[in-house]
């Protein structure tokens, strides 16, 4: 059986609102293997970011256990809160790549700039960071800044930071969110072509069905208001991507 | 939700915004409406004292003999109008007091003038009827009182009988328009705090209103017209202003009022007219103005015509333009013959390096980024580049405030050290001795010269102080100047420091083959070294060469050092004393000898340790004024620098936590924020440093000579350097704190589409 490369259960993750704990995610459970990718649906606030920032260790999760590339990570009141925040940055820092929908680049960069950047913290080598630009089609664009390109120009650089990082896992909340279709089209296959490519995995949070269905799994989270629990949450396959790898 | 209340809602969301706008108006109004209330009661203090000591003329005697009653006699006979006017030493030394009379004045009447103007407080001096100031005397014989016949304006030389000319009379010094310039300064001073306070407010407003523009962009779109949108701001403004302004100007005169005490000390010190308290310029115009101020800083983009586009520069044309303002400032500074062109040129001085500043610091960041392997590095030097012109308003302001704090300091400094230095020379006696009223100090003199112990171990000098006559022309009446007539010629005097001299000065002095004059008296009538000096002492005529120019500090009236054997036998001292260092002998058994040939009981003895002590407290309280601003306006440019660079930063966190994403540590990313944080602050302290260096050599040679009449040497103060730079470290340090809290915080993308599209940089 395959090594899983990430694997989490009972995760659980709400907010202090004044004296209310709003709970947003409970008893959450996956698991993803390396080329496999995978959407989180659900309708505003039912904790896709959180979610997202969870599995990145940006936020540290009230309950639960993640286990990612070979590393666990305990959640609630554990001891080892620091050391387990240094091991989340290591691993931010070479094997995990964020997308975020907007302002995932420096603004006072290059775009060449940003992607050498990204990889160089990563401990790659930054000399094929132009190569990325041109796969992803603004090898030209290399010494514009962020604000001298257009909006798909600037996902496409962030793609480009991922994979020149070599990233083992991609996490992009929406990253097609702020584009039209058709340069969201173009970026969605930009980013499974290049995944596929490289073997990595991906979680993609998105509200857009087509592009969900582009994963090969799906997990839907339930809008805390929706249910008595906010750990509703249902996981199943969506049809075989091509991109993903047989389970 | 009314439309204002729509447009206000951002400080609902930003308070603390809110509350550093507030509170920038009501110190920037305090500290400006401290000043201009201090300059409007110098002004009106000196205006007064002016009018009262203005200089009117005298009737003396061809003869040079001290005028008497039968000379008062003789030219009331003779239809002249003459007013007696006795002024006497009142015992004890509690000062001068003068006689006038009252009934003799009424001749005076015709000619505009009254006996009731007199009636007014003057150099601590009160005006006597003659009756009580003659009763204060030691008898006809008193040396100390001196009676002088004042002329009514409508006599001529002409109707004056035979044996009598006409003299000019003047109470107060010659003090030139020393007086103008002195409260030039002051106005200078209130218009550079003005300026930095004025920066600091349209920062904090700039920052507020570009965060704004998203929300004003919405109200365009939901059909709100732009113009709506800038009556309310100018209504939001103006209300704002009025409350903030009211209470800065209260609390501007509170501080004027405690700064009151130290500021009359020296306007006393510096040009003999006190401080009269109540004179105050009205709260009206006080508030008005300052409204104005704050409405025209904040708004004046909205107040622009529309038809006129702004003129943008590139930054070569900038970089140009501000170069070009700098250069011909400081070409200005050392040319300009007058205090105003003076204060032009550092105007433009300050503008060029303003401009300048964030020019320099974004450039360099610019080529070290370029130059920078490191890509983490690039990023550094191009936020650093972001910040720098973001920043530029506040960091402008930090940079002038630290400039004039390091020139101040350094001019007072090189002042205490100068003055100590002076007052070191001019105490070098360890006692001195008042000449008591009515004793002949040639007795005193005797006792000194023949007493060996003290010709053996010790030096003594008599020191005369009195008025003299400075004949520029033939053709002109005399110009009064102070007498200091000295002898003998000893260590005590011989180790003065000149500021120029002929060959072997005090030789020469010692024979009695010239005089000395002070830096005051050969700036105002251009007087140099070996040059000739006609002088009038005592009805006789002195020409002699001028030897040297000695430094005298802090007073503005021309002073000419004699040898005390050239003084004519009818030449009555003002003040007269002796100055003694013992040596082994024991100053009990010199003032008991001087008690013995005087006949007198008691003599007043003052040590050297308690005069300076004086000086000292004198000296603080003359610089209590501008010291006090200047710190005052480096704290506020501080605390402007650290609200504005929080607020800024925290429009960054998004980028900032970037970095944490990107697998930086949370300490590594803190080291960024400081390193940023620091840079920032380091760097403007650093291209404040030579602002301040050029600011000093401005006051010390170019203001200070024309505002007071006498220079300083020239100083550089390393230790203040480090101080500043350190005041800048924990700036710097404290934003980089601030922002570590901020980081902790979850971040929120940026909002507006400029920042999204990269906007930002």
């Amino acid at each position: 059986m395959e090594q899983a490369l990430l694997r989490v259960h009972g995760l659980a993750k709400g907010f202090q609102s004044g004296s209310e704990q709003i709970p947003v995610l409970a008893n959450l459970a996956l698991t993803l293997n390396q080329g496999q990718s995978m959407a989180l649906m659900g309708r505003s606030g039912s904790g896709k970011s959180t979610l997202l920032n969870l599995l990145c260790g940006l936020e540290h999760p009230d309950a639960g256990v993640i286990d990612i590339d070979g590393q666990r990570f305990d959640g609630g009141q554990a001891s080892d809160r620091r050391a387990q925040a240094r091991r989340w940055a290591d691993l931010r820092r070479q094997r995990i790549g964020v997308v975020f929908q907007e302002a995932n680049l420096m603004p006072a960069m290059s775009l060449l700039d940003n992607v050498r950047l990204r990889a160089r913290l990563a401990g790659r080598d930054d000399q094929g960071c132009l190569a990325w630009l041109e796969r992803l089609g603004i090898g030209a664009l290399g010494d514009r800044f962020p604000d001298q390109v257009s909006g798909g120009q600037r996902q496409r650089a962030a793609l480009a930071m991922v994979f020149a990082m070599q990233a083992s896992l991609i996490l992009a909340d929406e990253p097609t969110g702020s584009l039209d279709r058709h340069t969201a089209d173009d970026v969605a296959d930009e980013l499974f072509r290049l995944q596929a490519d490289h073997d990595c995995a991906l979680i993609l949070a998105t509200h857009d069905a087509e592009l969900a269905a582009r994963c090969g799994q799906r997990l839907d989270l339930a809008h805390p208001s929706s249910s008595s629990s906010p750990s509703t949450s249902s996981m199943r396959s969506t049809r075989s991507a091509p991109a993903d790898r047989q389970q | 939700m009314t439309l204002f209340a729509a447009v206000f809602s951002h400080y609902r969301r930003h308070p603390l915004q809110l509350l550093a706008l507030a509170t920038m108006i009501v110190v920037a109004t305090m500290l400006w409406t401290g000043v201009s209330h201090l300059t409007y009661q110098a002004r009106a203090s000196l205006g007064q004292s002016e009018q009262a000591v203005a200089e009117r003329r005298k009737v003396v005697r061809l003869d040079g003999q001290s005028v008497a009653v039968a000379d008062f006699v003789t030219l009331r006979r003779a239809g002249v109008c003459v007013m007696p006017w006795l002024e006497v030493q009142r015992p004890n030394a509690q000062g001068r007091v003068v006689g006038v009379d009252g009934l003799a004045a009424s001749c005076f009447a015709g000619a505009g003038e009254s006996a009731q103007a007199w009636n007014q407080p003057l150099n601590g001096k009160p005006f006597l009827d003659i009756r009580d100031a003659a009763a204060l005397t030691a008898g006809p014989d008193d040396r100390s009182a001196e009676l002088t016949l004042l002329a009514a304006e409508q006599v001529s030389q002409a109707a004056l009988p035979a044996g009598y000319r006409l003299a000019r009379f003047s109470l107060g010094p010659d003090t030139g328009e020393l007086g103008e310039s002195f409260l030039l300064n002051l106005d200078a001073l209130g218009v550079l705090v003005l300026l930095i306070t004025a920066l600091l407010l349209r920062s904090v407003y700039q920052l507020g209103l570009a965060q704004r523009r998203d929300s004003f962009a919405l109200l365009h779109r939901f059909g709100v017209s732009p113009v709506s949108v800038n009556r309310l701001l100018v209504l939001e403004m103006a209300l704002l202003a009025g409350l903030c302004v009211i209470p800065g100007v209260a609390l501007g005169r509170l501080l004027a009022g405690l700064l009151g005490s130290g500021f009359g000390q020296a306007l006393d010190n510096l040009f003999d007219a006190p401080l009269y308290a109540g004179q105050a310029a009205s709260w009206l115009s006080s508030v008005l103005t300052m409204m104005a101020v704050v409405m025209v800083v904040c708004l004046i983009d909205l107040i622009r015509p529309v038809s006129r586009a702004p003129v943008t520069l590139l930054a070569g044309q900038r970089r140009t333009l501000a170069l070009a303002v700098l250069l011909f400032g400081v070409v200005l500074a050392l040319v300009a013959s007058s205090l105003v062109l003076v204060f032009v040129a550092v105007a433009l001085v300050f503008v060029g390096a303003g401009l300048l500043a964030p020019v320099l610091m974004s450039g360099l960041a610019r080529r070290l980024a370029r130059a920078a392997p490191d890509p983490l590095k690039r990023w550094h030097f191009a936020e650093f580049g972001v910040l720098a012109r973001r920043l530029a308003l506040p960091l402008v302001a930090l940079q002038f405030a630290l400039a004039m704090v390091l020139a101040m300091q350094a001019l007072v400094t090189v002042f205490e050290a100068t003055f100590d230095e002076w007052l070191s020379q001019r105490l070098a006696a360890d006692f001195f001795v008042e000449v008591p009223a009515g004793a002949e100090s040639g007795l005193a003199v005797d006792w000194l010269a023949n007493e060996p112990q003290l010709a053996a171990s010790g030096d003594w000098q008599r020191v005369v102080r009195g008025k003299a006559e400075l004949r520029v022309s033939e053709s002109e009446p005399g110009q009064g100047v102070d007498l200091l007539a000295v002898a003998p010629v000893g260590r005590l005097l011989t180790q003065w420091r000149l500021q120029a001299a002929s060959d072997q000065p005090w030789q020469a002095f010692a024979r009695g083959e010239g005089v000395m004059i002070n830096e005051q008296l050969a700036r105002r009538r251009q007087l140099a070294v070996d040059g000739p000096l006609t002088l009038t002492v005592a009805g006789e005529t002195l020409s002699l060469p001028v030897l040297a120019i000695y430094p005298d500090y802090g007073r503005p009236a021309g002073e000419v050092l004699l040898n005390a054997g050239l003084l004519p036998a009818a030449f009555k001292p003002g003040f007269e004393s002796l100055s003694i260092n013992p040596g082994n002998l024991d100053i009990a058994t010199v003032v008991s000898g001087l008690q013995r040939v005087w006949q007198v009981e008691t003599v007043t003895v003052r040590d050297n340790e308690r005069i300076r002590e004086l000086a000292d407290t004198v000296f603080d309280q003359t610089f209590l004024l501008t010291r006090a601003m200047t710190v005052l306006t480096l704290i506020l440019a501080a605390a402007a620098l650290l609200i504005m660079g929080w607020v800024f930063f925290s429009t960054r966190v998004w980028y900032y936590r970037l970095l944490a994403v990107w697998g930086l540590r949370d300490r590594e990313v803190a080291g960024q924020m400081v390193r940023l944080a620091v840079s920032l602050t380091i760097g403007i302290a650093v291209l404040a440093l030579p602002l301040g260096i050029w600011l000093t050599w401005v006051l010390v040679h170019r203001i200070n000579p024309l505002a007071f009449g006498w220079s300083l040497p020239m100083a550089v103060y390393p230790a203040f350097w480090v101080e500043l730079i350190g005041l800048s470290l924990v700036v710097g340090l404290s934003i980089a704190a601030l922002m570590r809290r901020q980081l902790q915080q979850p971040a929120t993308m940026p909002a507006s589409a400029s920042s999204l599209a990269g906007g930002e940089r």
